[in-house]
């Protein structure tokens, strides 16, 4: 009697359990469900392989090491290539920032027609990288390509630079990087307001006064945010550059991301090469694109 | 006066305000001879007989056209391409949609992680992240490995934040927490509501969107390549191969990538048209100019 009537009391004790149990649980399902795919999606594609390169950056034949990181910064391979891709991501950006912020100053104050025309041009270009940007520098710049047929026809002894050089790979990067630059500051520029310009000129400011006193100073955060953000990115691109350089077992152009494919082409078992250099990649761009939201942070104080 | 002297007054920084100048004509030409040119010289060699040795080719043909279109292995790897597109985009709005949704009508501490996801493929260059994904695959799931599905997962990875903030901004544009209100006031449910108040009213977002991200994935090469590489050969992995074999391709693959410009130029003016002459690539993260933008 006694011991069913414990018996009854526990049980009655212990089923409301449930359900208290499932009550924060199903609050949680409530406040998150619907956006658990995604963050699954993120954890277990973008987050975890950058955890898993991190690590295994560490890691050698017998545990825990720093050899790895030691072996890349000593290798005069490994060396040249993190310098030729900081140089190249340098240059680039800057060749952008000088050609991209005139042109985006200038196509956001178009019509909308003309604005839409060119907005067109540019997104087809920003989206158009890898092999195939490749394989239309050929046509146009290489040993027999347009250009180079058309300026020897001319009498000129013209030589294209080779894809595989510093120079040739500027040039194709440069191709989907300036519309990119361009598309990504033009909604900045309308910062500057038409109206400002006509107050300069009623102050009887000149041109070049206004762009030194108000115009640049309003614009160069973001000028500076597009910048990095082309740096960030051309030091990642891989397509192109194995398309351009790629192929002569990097004879011509030493760059991270191509030894990072390189070493997983070639190398299998010694892939702790590729894990050091992704993990500088991702340092580099990290800290980079960091720098950036800084700077954007505190320009768009302007909106 | 002394502006047309330098290409778009480039002394002092970017250039005028509006007029007609010499400076700007110049940069617009030589943007348009930049861009166009080489997609005129892909098309031309995609029907020269011959061009060795002046600036036009010696003579003209269909001929690489039907035998590119006609040859079995390259029509399935556009095939591929299309088709893994399609189904990324499927995917990435699928799991977009309803995680920005429940940020705005629910739980705002939802964005502070979906904010900061948007940010990680700008962070992590593709090559990085392929060679992450394919290492870890290798250690838990091997039976997924080089499989098109692993393709299809991290394409929709690195592809989700253009659709993401198309639709972010979309749903600010729309109010949509205060539609949803009105919606739920009426007894409708959350899945009704979604399909039924939050999809048509954020089209324009959803449409530009998903064709950056479709392009992403059309284009993509490094996660192609080290994922799945010949196991799926999507039409750059096609390309490249077409490329490195020295003998014979070269129209073919002029072909191809040809269609691609083409591909690339229908969306890019569906973009254009949809969000009626606003650029639409932003600043990662400034969200605020898109709205002020006129």
């Amino acid at each position: 009697m006694a011991s069913t009537s414990t018996a009854g009391a526990a049980g009655a004790a212990i089923a409301p359990a449930p359900a208290a149990h499932r009550r924060p649980f199903a609050a949680f399902l409530e406040r998150w469900l619907p956006a658990l795919p995604l963050l699954v999606l993120v954890g277990a594609m973008l987050l975890a392989p950058g955890v898993a390169l991190i690590v295994g950056s560490f890691v050698g034949d017998s545990g825990p090491t720093l050899d790895n990181w030691v072996r890349v910064f000593t290798t005069r391979g490994d060396q040249l290539a993190i310098l030729t891709s900081v140089a190249l991501g340098v240059v680039v950006a800057s060749i952008c920032t000088a050609v991209g912020a005139p042109l985006a100053w200038l196509i956001s104050r178009m019509l909308t027609s003309r604005r839409a025309f060119w907005l067109s041009l540019l997104n087809v270009a920003a989206n158009f990288g890898g092999i195939g940007l490749g394989f239309a520098y050929f046509v146009t710049l290489g040993n027999v390509g347009m250009i180079t047929l058309a300026l020897q026809g001319f009498g000129t002894d013209f030589v294209p630079p080779r894809p595989a050089s510093f120079a040739g790979l500027v040039i194709g990067y440069l191709y989907t990087n300036v519309p990119l630059f361009v598309l990504l500051t033009i909604p900045a520029m309308g910062a500057v307001r038409d109206d400002w310009w006509e107050a300069a000129q009623v102050a009887s400011a000149t041109r070049r006064q206004f762009w030194r006193r108000v115009g640049l100073p309003i614009l160069s955060p973001f000028i500076a945010a597009g910048w990095l953000l082309i740096f960030t990115w051309t030091i990642g691109i891989y397509g192109l550059a194995f398309a351009l350089a790629g192929t002569g077992a990097a004879k011509g152009v030493p760059l991270i991301t191509l030894r990072i494919g390189q070493t997983l082409e070639s190398d299998i078992f010694n892939t702790w090469r590729a894990s050091v250099l992704a993990v500088i990649l991702m340092v580099m761009a990290a800290s980079s694109l960091l720098l950036y939201r800084r700077i954007l942070r505190w320009a768009l104080r302007w909106f | 006066m002394a502006a047309t002297t330098a290409p778009a007054g480039r002394s002092s920084g970017v250039g005028g305000l509006p007029g007609r100048r010499a400076g700007p004509a110049l940069l617009f030409a030589g943007l348009t001879f930049y861009l166009l040119l080489p997609m005129l010289a892909v098309f031309l060699y995609s029907v020269a007989t011959v061009w060795r040795s002046q600036l036009l080719p010696d003579g003209y043909t269909l001929e690489h056209w039907i035998s590119g279109l006609g040859d079995e292995r390259l029509v399935f790897a556009l095939l591929r391409s299309l088709g893994l597109a399609t189904a990324v985009t499927v995917l990435d709005i699928v799991v977009v949609v309803p995680a920005i949704y429940w940020a705005r009508v629910r739980n705002p501490r939802i964005r502070t992680f979906t904010e900061l996801s948007a940010v990680i493929p700008f962070a992590l260059p593709f090559v990085v992240i392929a060679f992450g994904i394919d290492r870890l695959a290798g250690d838990f799931v091997p039976w997924l490995q080089s499989t098109p599905w692993i393709l299809w997962l991290g394409h929709s990875a690195i592809a989700f934040p253009f659709l993401y903030w198309a639709v972010d901004g979309a749903m600010a544009a729309a109010g949509i927490e205060r539609l949803s209100e009105a919606a739920e006031t009426c007894g409708a449910r959350p899945r009704q509501i979604i399909r039924e108040v939050v999809i048509p009213n954020i089209t324009p977002g959803l449409v530009a969107g998903g064709i950056l991200v479709w392009a992403t994935s059309f284009g993509d090469f490094a996660l192609a390549q080290i994922l799945t590489g010949p196991n799926f050969e999507t039409v750059p992995i096609w390309s490249a191969d077409a490329l490195l074999q020295t003998t014979g391709k070269g129209n073919e693959l002029a072909v191809i990538t040809f269609v691609t410009f083409i591909i690339l130029f229908a969306l890019s003016a569906a973009i254009v048209y949809w969000n009626r002459g606003h650029t639409l690539r932003l600043l990662p993260g400034a969200g605020a100019m898109e709205r002020t933008e006129g």
